[in-house]
């Protein structure tokens, strides 16, 4: 089995405790997800509901979706404070896009960052590899 | 850290993610909850079922003695067979439901579940009369089930002295592996054909080790607890704790066909009249018409009145869409009828159909 099945940290991107990822794309803006172990311990993802609205205001740990695996709904928080640009309806249609691609295609809102220095306070690539190899 | 079956580290070897199942450490799933459902569906899978336990009932009056205790008559019962029957409580709740096998005329083989194992035994032990020798083989048997439309073919290649052909469904006989003997029964818990074997834990690793070698080329799959409870609600078994407790008697649960002895037992009088004037509640079957996934405890709305609740609910791969069980007021709906499931505050629409969702394949 690949050790790194599920364990998957990309550069370019930061990460919270609870497994959520933003990337900041350079403009002030800002995608985002759950990272790669979020989505394997999940398992099978079925359904995606997205509670942020587009053009509304959301801080940091707010609850942005909800995802159901085969067992269990969970809360998707936040990483970051800002104004909802864009909701990903693709992954309510397709929830199974979240498990195949977490960090691309499986997104899950688009902000305008309230405040670029919030993306410092969290993980680094790094760090959040550290934070996985000590059991997460 | 919760009990170990004989296959704990197998499971970990298979990648299995481990969480905690009535006091058991047991894999929920090894790679994906849905590729093991469909593995069952359409191939065959393989669950290690060591938690459950088992009973023997022995004894000249061993019949008389079960007879006094289950809703279920025994007139159907021969040796080499097996029926599925409840333990009720003197108000006609469900202390367990369990499938009793008669190996003789004073020998059964009770096999009940893991949560209730003790409390079973107490009851049994509490009720016992006449000649009747009463012991719990649970630590000193393992069962491992191998269930879909290709588990005959593994089965055959396993137990090569065993005629698969003419074991018939809820029957059971007997082989031997590594000089240990197996039961084999022709039962299952997921709607399709298959097996249950209850073993010497001494034999459990090299036999699941054995079964998923020759079941390769079948594209058997190791199932993980996630696939056993979707399949079994898409197969509309009941399981205990959810459609079954102790406030719930066998005609709300619906289970109205065990009910069928004509001798005296604990709460057939309740029982009788039950019958007679129909349960205050029943169990449906509801599907999600769009989307949302139905989980135990919501609430059933219809006609904006709160009519009950769901017992267990979840994704069924076959259909793709959520569905439940739901223990709701006798009368308030009827198949066809539609009714509002209560998701996080957000009522979600859904349908009552008729039972089962997937109709065994076997």
């Amino acid at each position: 089995m690949d050790a790194n099945k599920g364990r998957e940290v990309k550069e370019g991107y930061r990460y919270t405790d609870k497994h959520e990822w933003v990337k900041a794309e350079g403009n002030g803006t800002a995608l985002c997800g759950i990272s790669d172990f979020a989505q394997n311990s999940l398992g099978d993802i079925v359904y995606v509901e997205l509670s942020a609205e587009s053009g509304s205001d959301i801080s940091g740990g707010d609850v942005i979706a909800v995802v159901e695996s085969a067992k269990a709904a969970s809360d998707v928080y936040s990483p970051v404070s800002g104004k909802v640009l864009e909701i990903n309806s693709a992954i309510e249609d397709s929830p199974e896009t979240v498990n195949k691609s977490p960090y691309d295609e499986g997104w899950f809102i688009k902000l305008e960052l309230a405040d670029t220095a919030e993306l410092e306070k969290l993980m680094t690539p790094a760090q959040y590899t550290d934070f996985l190899a000590a059991g997460g | 850290m919760g009990k170990r079956t004989p296959l704990y580290e197998k499971h970990l070897k298979l990648g299995g993610r481990i969480v905690d199942f009535a006091g058991w450490d047991l894999p929920v799933q090894y790679t994906s909850a849905i590729d093991e459902h469909m593995a069952v569906r359409t191939n065959a899978g393989l669950f290690d079922i060591s938690h459950m336990g088992e009973f023997s009932v022995k004894g000249k009056e061993s019949q008389k003695y079960l007879e006094s205790l289950v809703p279920t008559s025994f007139s159907k019962l021969e040796d080499g067979k097996g029926m599925y029957s409840c333990l009720c409580n003197e108000k006609g709740g469900i202390i367990d439901d369990f499938f009793i096998f008669r190996i003789a005329a004073d020998d059964f083989y009770l096999v009940v579940n893991a949560g209730t194992r003790e409390k079973d035994f107490k009851w049994l032990q509490a009720n016992l009369k006449g000649d009747v020798v009463l012991e719990d083989l649970s630590d000193i048997t393992a069962k491992i089930d191998v269930q879909g439309p290709l588990s005959k073919g593994i089965m055959e290649k396993v137990f090569s002295d065993v005629d698969f052909e003419s074991l018939e469904r809820f029957h059971f006989t007997y082989s031997k592996f590594n000089e240990k003997p197996v039961m084999i029964s022709n039962t299952g818990y997921t709607g399709e054909a298959g097996y249950e074997l209850f073993i010497d834990p001494a034999i459990a690793g090299t036999l699941w080790d054995l079964l998923l070698e020759k079941g390769k080329p079948f594209n058997l799959l190791p199932c993980g607890l996630a696939s056993r409870d979707s399949l079994r609600l898409e197969a509309c078994y009941s399981l205990y704790g959810h459609e079954l407790n102790e406030n719930v008697n066998p005609f709300e649960a619906g289970l109205s066909w065990i009910v069928n002895s004509e001798k005296k037992y604990v709460a057939s009088d309740i029982l009788k009249k039950v019958k007679e004037d129909g349960p205050e509640r029943r169990t449906v079957c509801l599907v999600i018409k769009d989307k949302g996934i139905p989980r135990e405890g919501y609430r059933v709305m219809h006609e904006g009145a709160d009519i009950g609740h769901v017992t267990s609910g979840g994704y069924s791969p076959v259909m793709k869409k959520g569905i439940a069980f739901a223990l709701v007021k006798a009368k308030a709906v009827k198949t066809g009828s539609d009714v509002d499931i209560v998701i996080r505050d957000k009522n979600v629409g859904a349908s009552v159909v008729k039972r089962p969702f997937y109709s065994f394949n076997g």
